[in-house]
């Protein structure tokens, strides 16, 4: 190819329509893509994955089966309850986790610089990166279900109405969540440090959340209890539970008022991260640190 | 400074004494403490993930039975002392190996390593001064979760003899997973990858050394598993110390102690070897500094 | 006509904190330029004078600290979208590492034409093209963390053309390029400015490089343009410009040595005198290199200086700066 060549190639311009669905395509298909050649680590995270619900299994052994009826899902089995539990749990934290991590490899490799020297939306961006989170976490999740109903036979009520509730909840966690992801992505553009943030809400979400046991024992300590019924996470588990385990669907009382709650939860923290992350973008191109870190 | 000043301040012929050892591993602990001081809020957060895991089990004991710890015969304490230990001494040697990798890429990611790799510091010496800060912080870990379990209600036999055979099972806990570290940082220089080989380590460690239940309840075949990691000794030991307080003279402890010891003495000069292969390979390919 | 790029007292104040006390450096200072549509636009300075830092802003990566500028006429304050669909960006220091490393080069060049709103099957057809130009046709599929250094940069050049952006921020373009490659690019960014008009501006600290390509060429030091002048301007402040270069064994007392040339009546002025370990080089502007070279042997030799050898020399930029520094004064 000569100099010649190119130029003539170049000669004839073509339109270039914006399109936001091609924008939030090309930041999924390339960061997919990127997962996809981290195999190693895939293939051991798999494993891991069913691991934890293989030890799941053994630590139910030892539960007194009366106690987890406090819990108000009636007569379950503890594998089950501690699975909807660990698997939601894990899919909120890799999801919200998803933007800082992503931008911070962006902000590590020097790919953000020309990212924001194209014009594509902060949106589409987010979006794009979020996508991916979704369907990357979700594998996992899915991975733990199926190990824990399959192979564990913990009994959850599968059926049309109960997945498809249970994905919307998801969603909707995810959804309320998002806001405070956002926002830590911000948060991590200007200050360059890890994710203490969001490091250290996924510990107290896990711990607050009731994942490992009923609720009820918080009584005793009102503070806590407080702090565990103002987080969205335990209303999205309460919902998650009372679909997987009980066979309620989302149109049911107890799970629309959870929904409710995330919804507002979502309304309020969304507009928040977002202005949080336009600040942070904006601090550093002022800050001249787009590619430090 | 001129130039001619500097060379003959260079070329002066000191005669070379061999830095003691001991200084040299105080010069690594020094470095590293003066570089994680900068980074106090990520301790703080180390902390506070321990401290939030043995309160998660606390809460998760008060659902459980103490039949099965029972019947494996940890007399006192019941499923929140069991889990406690095994939490804390699990994490323990996690973060330690961990971290030995973790400062390994990290110098590679800075470029430290061939700094210090040029130097002459026998590499021996260099493990050793990366191992002992981690050493520190994750020791001062240990006994703060054991602190928070014992505020939470955990109950020991604390007699002179078992708190010294639950060190002397701590001590071989820490040599021959640091074994096992070693071995990884090697493989690591190699293939620059995270760290794969602690990572599977520490999840099967968990899943079939007993860490959060007997292993009396796992499937036989799971169970023989768990004999090739030397978590299960260590863990076995100290709960027979601190749950039912016996010590070395009882033979379920001695017969602990010395498959630990065979451990270490297989795996110590074979992970030594790998990690000279994965060095030498490194230099050799030139790669020491890339990530 | 309205200009391709055009500054408004341009300034970019960089605040640093070094033992808890705050400095300020002015890496851009008030910058004033207008580049006409199809210009080719040379910048010219040492490391460290704010080249870099005055591209970026254009390009909307670093917001000013004062005043602003207009990028094909689009405000790069006000409407940063619109400048961003405009331009090409390239920056040659990074040394590849503003790609996706784990994406191979056709990838990265893919998602770059979907970021820029290129249609398919053009994107699909230009990256064809650049990449055979570029030579990568042959690794195209492999990942780039597996590309040399040069091959990187490469990959780079080709994702600022992808769009085909009426105006091409070229920053050091040549950096990390072998001898022939770079040769190609220079050919090629001139024939895009000449043969499709674009508007280039052009980075680097090679004088003759920007002499070779360039139609105006403005000299920055210190965050200041302190020259804008077509090359036959600077050439001609140049043309009686005469500098001779002496290589002298090395020496404690050089500013002894120095200070005793400049007293000579043949030297116009003392550009630079570096110390390295084997030997001292001392660069003289003078107004007649014939005469001087004896007079300052002669000199030399007096003094008791062992010369390694004295040549005539071409200009370089410390020349410029010397002579305007001097004019300045006067």
């Amino acid at each position: 190819m000569r100099v010649e060549d190119l130029i003539d190639l170049f000669r004839e311009d073509c339109q270039r329509i914006p399109s936001e669905v091609r924008h939030v395509w090309a930041i999924f298909w390339a960061n997919f893509k990127i997962f996809l050649s981290y195999r190693t680590w895939v293939i051991l995270e798999t494993i891991s994955t069913v691991a934890s619900v293989a030890m799941y299994s053994f630590m139910g052994l030892q539960v007194d089966s009366r106690r987890i009826a406090l819990a108000g899902y009636g007569e379950v089995d503890w594998l089950s309850f501690a699975l909807v539990g660990v698997a939601t749990a894990n899919y909120l934290w890799m999801c919200i986790s998803r933007l800082s991590h992503a931008l911070q490899h962006e902000v590590h490799e020097g790919t953000l610089e020309p990212i924001i020297a194209s014009p594509i939306s902060m949106r589409s961006y987010i979006i794009g990166q979020s996508i991916r989170g979704f369907l990357v976490s979700g594998y996992f999740m899915l991975g733990a279900l199926i190990v824990g109903v399959c192979v564990l036979k913990a009994p959850l009520v599968i059926s049309l109405e109960t997945v498809l509730s249970f994905v919307a909840v998801i969603l909707l966690m995810v959804l309320s969540y998002s806001g405070i992801g956002i926002m830590a992505a911000g948060l991590i553009l200007v200050y360059k440090k890890g994710d203490p943030l969001t490091f250290l809400f996924a510990s107290v979400t896990e711990f607050l959340g009731g994942v490992l046991f009923p609720l009820k024992y918080f009584e005793a300590f009102p503070g806590l209890y407080l702090v565990a019924m103002l987080m969205p996470y335990t209303h999205a588990l309460d919902a998650a539970r009372r679909i997987l385990l009980n066979g309620a669907t989302i149109l049911s009382p107890a799970v629309l008022q959870d929904v409710a709650i995330l919804l507002a939860y979502s309304a309020v923290f969304i507009p928040i991260g977002l202005r949080v992350f336009r600040w942070g973008v904006d601090r550093i191109r002022y800050e001249g640190t787009v590619a430090t870190y | 400074m001129d130039v001619k000043r500097l060379i003959e301040i260079i070329s002066e012929d000191v005669p070379r004494r061999r830095t003691p050892i001991h200084q040299i591993v105080l010069s690594f602990v020094l470095r590293d403490f003066k570089i994680w001081w900068t980074y106090k809020f990520w301790l703080l957060l180390e902390l506070s993930g321990i401290v939030l895991f043995v309160v998660t089990y606390y809460l998760f004991s008060l659902i459980t039975t103490p039949q099965q710890v029972q019947e494996a015969g940890y007399v006192v304490g019941g499923y929140f002392t069991f889990a406690l230990i095994g939490i804390a001494f699990q994490q323990y040697v996690h973060f330690a190996v961990q971290s030995i990798n973790e400062s390994i890429r990290e110098e590679q990611w800075n470029g430290t390593i061939e700094t210090i790799l040029s130097t002459a510091t026998d590499f021996k010496i260099f493990l050793l001064g990366e191992v002992c800060f981690s050493f520190i912080v994750s020791s001062t870990l240990l006994l703060i979760s054991l602190l928070v379990g014992i505020l939470l209600g955990a109950e020991f036999y604390t007699t002179p003899l078992s708190i010294l055979t639950t060190i002397i099972l701590t001590i071989l806990l820490i040599a021959s997973h640091m074994c096992i570290g070693i071995l990884s940082a090697g493989v690591i220089m190699k293939v620059k990858q995270g760290s794969p080989v602690t990572w599977a380590f520490s999840w099967l460690s968990q899943l079939v050394s007993g860490v959060f239940y007997p292993l009396k309840l796992l499937p036989w075949y799971l169970e023989w598993v768990g004999k090739a990691f030397p978590l299960t000794y260590s863990l076995d030991g100290i709960r027979l110390c601190l749950q039912s307080g016996k010590d070395l003279t009882s033979p379920a402890i001695l017969s602990n102690v010395i498959s630990l010891i065979i451990f270490i003495a297989v795996m110590a000069p074979i992970s030594l070897y790998v990690f000279k292969i994965g060095y030498d390979a490194a230099r050799r390919d030139g790669s020491l500094g890339q990530y | 006509m309205e200009a391709a790029v055009e500054t408004f007292d341009l300034t970019k104040v960089f605040e640093s904190k070094e033992d808890d006390v705050k400095r300020y450096v002015k890496a851009v200072d008030h910058v004033n330029i207008r580049v006409k549509r199809g210009e080719f636009f040379g910048l010219l300075g040492p490391n460290g004078a704010g080249k870099t830092t005055l591209i970026k802003m254009l390009c909307t990566i670093i917001l000013p600290t004062e005043g602003t500028a207009k990028v094909n006429g689009y405000d790069i304050i006000k409407e940063p979208d619109k400048v961003r669909s405009c331009i090409g960006w390239f920056h040659g220091e990074t040394g590849g590492r503003s790609l996706y490393w784990r994406l191979s080069a056709e990838d990265n060049l893919k998602f770059y034409a979907y970021l820029q709103n290129v249609p398919k099957d053009v994107a699909e057809k230009r990256i064809n093209a650049l990449l055979e130009f570029f030579d990568l046709s042959k690794e195209r599929k492999k990942l780039v963390k597996d590309y040399s250094t040069g091959m990187k940069v490469r990959v780079m050049l080709a994702r600022a053309l992808l769009h085909n952006p009426p105006i091409l921020f070229m920053d050091e373009p040549t950096i990390g390029l072998d001898t022939i490659s770079a040769v190609e690019t220079r050919r090629l960014l001139k024939a895009l400015n000449t043969e499709l008009g674009k508007t280039i501006i052009f980075t680097s600290h090679n004088m003759f490089e920007v002499e070779q390509l360039c139609e105006r060429i403005a000299i920055m030091r210190s965050g200041r343009i302190i020259v804008d002048a077509p090359p036959s301007v600077l050439r001609e402040m140049l043309r009686d410009v005469h500098a001779i270069e002496v290589d002298i064994r090395e020496t404690n007392d050089l500013h002894k040595i120095v200070e005793s040339l400049s007293k000579l009546s043949v030297v116009r002025s003392v550009v630079e005198a570096k110390n390295s370990p084997f030997n001292a080089t001392i660069r003289l502007q003078v107004d007649d290199e014939y005469e001087a070279i004896p007079a300052v042997v002669s000199k030399l030799h007096s003094l008791g200086v062992k010369i390694s050898s004295v040549r005539r020399s071409e200009p370089t930029l410390e020349d410029i700066f010397v002579k305007l520094a001097k004019e300045g004064s006067a």
